[in-house]
């Protein structure tokens, strides 16, 4: 992915590859909200019972306690503490921080699709004190210490150069502002010949999912410690989101047709058979889950 | 299997066109990886894979890990033409 200045401090985002995350969103958006239910991002069980949108709902708690939403809104009203949504989706966490928090929320992401479904969203929902732009989470453009949070859901995986976007989200964190991270994460690494040996997992994960690299927690951690940052916590999830794909594989049960007919037969297959995969890998101890809260000081 | 330098360059050119990894300005001395054409691990064990398919044995497979489209070609240059 390439972006460049259009003038407009909107950047241009150009799509190179079928697999980068703009033009992997433009392509699955509407398929992935019946597959991966509305918040489009994994849930955190306790018992394993819960539905999949209590699930969702409570990582998005979880990231919200780390966000320090409670103590930003005791010093001020929470109208004015900005929040910066990181490859914000469809829109539906940033609609609903800005109707539970009361805070003012940016929500970015390189896909064209991603932004039309969360201003479709937030209008529909008659929400305002949202807005969404189409920019690369790498390289935001936007000014120094603009924002109190920035947020980032299950993005960065699919943006090639992380340590980039820990800078970015650094510098545009004003003074005692807090970056709060989830994502998938990876706690070996594979060598080049078990990758040689599974290229077909590895490639129907791409086909899912896109061109996706995880990193450590660890990794993260020393990635904003460098940026200025100060870790306040990092959460292992992995065993917490293993039933998520459970899930998952659930709703391509239950929308088979219409997510057939948004993606194709061979994008619902390749879904379903990556569920299995990831899940194995979640299990091996391969891959999985985690949280990473950082403050900047003050 | 042909394994001369010029149908080694046709196989790489032709998977490096496939995944949309071909710069206008490529050359054989151009790093595969993130400092050039950005091949990824996954991007380089398909084209092991390609290469294996192609002219019937690949350096990736041998624990050789060229950086390069010369140095993919040097090692067919070590091997025997019929494989």
């Amino acid at each position: 992915m390439s972006a460049s200045s259009t003038g407009s401090g909107e950047p241009a985002v150009e799509a190179t590859s079928e697999y980068d995350p703009a033009s992997h969103y433009d392509r699955v958006t509407a398929a992935w909200q019946l597959l991966l239910g509305d918040e489009l991002h994994y849930g955190v069980f306790d018992s394993g019972d819960e539905l999949l949108e209590v699930a969702t709902g409570a990582l998005t708690a979880r990231m919200v306690q780390a966000a320090g939403f409670a103590e930003l809104a005791a010093a001020r009203s929470p109208a004015r503490v900005r929040v910066l949504d990181v490859g914000c989706g469809s829109g539906a966490p940033a609609c609903e921080l800005r109707t539970t928090e009361g805070v003012e929320v940016v929500g970015i992401t390189t896909s064209g699709v991603g932004v039309d479904a969360a201003r479709a969203r937030a209008t529909a929902l008659g929400i305002d004190g949202v807005s969404f732009e189409q920019r690369d989470g790498m390289d935001n453009g936007f000014a120094d210490a603009e924002f109190d949070v920035v947020w980032a859901l299950e993005s960065s995986h699919l943006m090639r150069d992380r340590e980039a976007l820990i800078n970015e989200c650094a510098r545009v964190l004003r003074p005692g502002g807090r970056l709060v991270l989830c994502d998938l994460v990876k706690w070996r690494d594979i060598p080049f010949a078990e990758v040689r040996g599974r290229i077909a997992d590895f490639a129907t994960l791409r086909e899912a999912f896109g061109d996706a690299h995880f990193e450590s927690l660890d990794y993260y951690a020393g990635t904003a410690t460098a940026a200025g940052l100060t870790v306040e916590r990092t959460d292992d999830l992995t065993a917490a989101t293993l039933p998520t794909f459970d899930r998952w594989r659930a709703n391509a049960a239950t929308h088979r047709d219409e997510v057939v007919g948004l993606i194709g037969i061979g994008g619902h297959e390749a879904f379903v058979r990556s569920c299995d995969i990831l899940e194995a890998f979640w299990r091996d101890g391969t891959f999985g889950y985690g949280l990473i809260s950082a403050v900047r000081p003050s | 299997m042909n394994t001369s330098p010029a149908e080694i360059e046709q196989t790489v050119v032709a998977f490096l066109t496939r995944v949309k990894k071909y710069p206008a300005d490529f050359h054989a001395g151009m790093s595969l990886a993130a400092d050039g054409v950005g091949l990824d691990s996954l991007e380089t064990a398909e084209l092991s894979a390609t290469l294996e398919d192609a002219h019937g044995i690949d350096p990736y497979s041998t624990g050789i890990m060229p950086q390069t489209l010369t140095e993919i070609q040097a090692f067919y240059d070590t091997v025997p033409t019929e494989v």
